[in-house]
């Protein structure tokens, strides 16, 4: 067995027109057995910037504690939000710095651009950077994820498309996933605002 | 939280070395099993890379950058683990840039050499970078292959990664000294080519540099192989409502206050 | 995030990624008369495959003093690295050429001390006001000065005909001939040694680099003659 999944996940980033979307599935289970059904992947650093912490769980939220204190710390030297490029740089060496320990946890980051443009990023576990102009997936069942966004994601959709792709990709990829589901919750993020919008899914 | 001195943290290595003892397989880094190459020609040198990202079986990213920037002259191809590529490559350039402020001379391919060597030396192999390093100084062009243990060989046309082998016999086939410029990136093209349809690690498209003493064309995508060989002639379409909303929740934006201080007092 | 690692690239071009680049290799050096000659193959290779097939195995520590390397590529490169600079140091600091036994010295300090470490066979030869010498440093790091050394994979080949052919009063291109010739015949036997002949003679007149192509080598018993 891989630590990768002792907890199990389901993550998706998209980028659309202007707006980006992120998700994630709601199990959290410790191997076979299910521990909770609200357990999101997903953080929120600032408006327009979400981090997805796949891989073990005891991990993914140290990370997500390092990542909102360094987050806080450049916020008060800097007065002003980090972009999300910066960030995803932020993350990824925060990571190989523990290149021969690390967390077993693979990112994904999704924000706007301070010029309004769709930034989508992810990592594996010692940092290795991989920006994307369409999706970026993570989980215990990627090959899903990643079979779904090949066929269901096209150039330039809207907010509203950007949401339904997004969802069936999930719902399906988690759909052939033991280790993921019950449910999923999903955040777009446009100019003016963000939108999460939590889904049913199968329960078994 | 122990990220201000600079160099690797290995607090977690007991932990990871303990679960690893009880069964659990660390997880695989990605890897850029990889097409590199580069040749010398006439005034300057080529260097080409494959554009595939892969984590085990799984193609990672269909379409990364290999190509790394050291220095304005300066440029290095990256195979094996793409974290390490990426990181090292990085912290040699910004050696070199604080290298050029101090010194205010252009930078020499054998000063990125020599660090990029020592640094995969002092931690003998386990920084697991292949590289190839090119460019033209003030003695000329050079290209030079790097392995992770920290060797270097000084070679008129140099290959790396899992397609090193395809790369090579094209190498040996069509290698002549002082080739012209088109010449020259016709052959590196053709050995990633070679490369990309015939190894399995390495795959998409081929990505060029050119450096000359009178600057650099970084030919991102140069050769597109690999478009998508499917077409959906009408993309499936979900009409808004199709996923199964049980909640929403619109986050309002927090706008951040900019206070207007009052002026300093400088009188 | 495949927990599955199946197919990464071939596996001879994977073995490249894991294993150290090695010098299986012949060098030798002898010292005559006036001077002394070095010589070495020039094959680098990682597993099966030929990483290098010109590589210089044979590297300057002074004017006047050079070095053959065998075993790991990385590791002799580091120590010619780190005694080329305390030797030009050193020079540096005494203004006037070092002797090679003190070269000889300073690679056997660096090898000795980091022998666990290491996986480095060395040969360095030289001139200085009392003639030619040749210091051998085997793996383990012990100093021998010797009349001629041997070294790398293919040695093991050669000992016997460098034993039967080596003269204690040999001429420079008598020297050169011996040192060819068993680089020739270690070249053909051992398929970790290959590539093309590269010579370096040390005397009064200072050191001079000679180079023979692979196919220009004359063939030995039971070889074909390169094709013109």
């Amino acid at each position: 067995m891989s630590i990768y999944t002792y907890n199990g996940a389901a993550i998706i980033a998209m980028a659309g027109k202007d707006c980006v979307a992120i998700g994630s599935d709601l199990r959290f289970g410790v191997q076979l057995q299910t521990m909770t059904t609200d357990y999101k992947k997903v953080f929120q650093i600032h408006d327009k910037l979400f981090v997805g912490l796949g891989g073990l769980a005891t991990d993914a939220q140290t990370l997500h504690q390092r990542l909102m204190f360094r987050h806080n710390m450049y916020k008060l030297r800097e007065e002003r939000d980090m972009k999300p490029s910066t960030f995803g740089n932020l993350v990824s060496s925060i990571l190989y710095e523990k290149r021969f320990g690390p967390y077993f946890a693979s990112p994904v980051v999704a924000g706007l651009e301070p010029d309004g443009k769709p930034f989508v990023c992810g990592m594996d576990s010692i940092g290795a950077l991989e920006t994307a102009e369409d999706f970026i997936v993570t989980g215990t069942n990627s090959e899903s994820l990643f079979g779904m966004c090949e066929s269901m994601w096209r150039p330039g959709l809207e907010a509203d498309e950007l949401f339904e792709v997004l969802s069936q990709c999930l719902l399906s990829g988690i759909d052939r996933d033991a280790l993921a589901g019950w449910g999923a919750v999903v955040y777009v993020i446009t100019k003016d605002k963000v939108v999460a919008r939590t889904l049913k899914g199968r329960m078994d | 939280m122990g990220s201000n001195g600079g160099g690797f943290s290995f607090d977690l290595c007991k932990r990871n070395a303990l679960l690893e003892r009880k069964g659990m397989a660390p997880p695989s880094a990605w890897k850029t099993g990889t097409t590199i190459a580069g040749v010398v020609f006439k005034d300057g040198v080529v260097l080409g890379a494959d554009t595939r990202s892969t984590s085990g079986s799984t193609v990672a990213d269909k379409n990364c950058e290999k190509i790394h920037y050291i220095a304005p002259n300066i440029y290095c191809c990256g195979a094996g683990t793409a974290a390490d590529t990426m990181n090292v490559t990085a912290m040699i350039s910004s050696a070199l840039d604080l290298h050029r402020y101090a010194t205010g001379r252009e930078s020499r391919i054998v000063t990125a050499m020599t660090m990029l060597k020592s640094h995969l030396f002092k931690y003998q192999g386990h920084v697991s970078a292949a590289l190839v390093l090119g460019g033209v100084d003030l003695n000329g062009p050079h290209l030079f292959t790097i392995f992770p243990h920290g060797s270097t060989d000084c070679l008129p046309y140099a290959t790396m990664g899992s397609g090193s082998l395809n790369a090579m016999s094209v190498f040996e086939a069509g290698f002549k000294e002082d080739m012209s410029r088109e010449e020259a990136m016709a052959l590196v093209a053709a050995a990633i080519r070679s490369g990309v349809y015939n190894d399995l690690g390495s795959g998409s498209n081929v990505d060029l540099c050119v450096i000359t003493k009178d600057g650099v064309d970084y030919l991102r995508n140069h050769e597109l192989l690999m478009g998508k060989t499917y077409q959906r002639e009408f993309p499936v379409k979900y009409p808004k409502g199709t996923a199964p909303v049980i909640k929403e929740r619109v986050i309002p934006l927090t706008a951040l206050e900019i206070t207007e201080g009052e002026a300093m007092d400088t009188s | 995030m495949a927990s599955s690692r199946l197919v990464a690239g071939s596996a001879v071009a994977d073995a490249e990624f894991s294993r150290d680049i090695s010098l299986g290799t012949t060098i030798i050096a002898v010292q005559f008369a006036g001077g002394v000659v070095l010589g070495a193959d020039s094959r680098t290779s990682s597993g099966s495959y030929v990483a290098n097939r010109t590589q210089d195995k044979i590297t300057p520590l002074l004017d006047h003093v050079y070095l053959c390397r065998s075993g790991s590529a990385s590791d002799t490169q580091a120590i010619a690295g780190y005694v080329q600079y305390y030797l030009a140091q050193l020079q540096a600091e005494r203004g006037g050429p070092v002797r090679v036994e003190t070269a000889a010295m300073m690679a056997m300090q660096m090898a000795y001390g980091n022998k666990n470490a290491l996986q480095a066979g060395l040969i360095v030869a030289g001139f200085d006001a009392d003639g030619g010498s040749v210091y051998a440093i085997p793996l383990g790091g012990t100093l021998l000065r010797v009349p001629f050394a041997i070294g790398g994979s293919g040695s093991a080949y050669i000992t016997g005909w460098c034993d039967k052919n080596w003269r204690g009063d040999m001429s420079r291109d008598e020297a050169l001939d011996f040192v060819r010739n068993a680089l020739r015949h270690a070249m053909a036997r051992d398929s970790s040694s290959g590539g093309c002949v590269r010579t370096v003679v040390i005397d009064a007149a200072g050191a001079s680099r000679e180079f023979i192509p692979g196919p220009k080598l004359q063939p030995t018993y039971d070889e074909l003659p390169a094709p013109a």
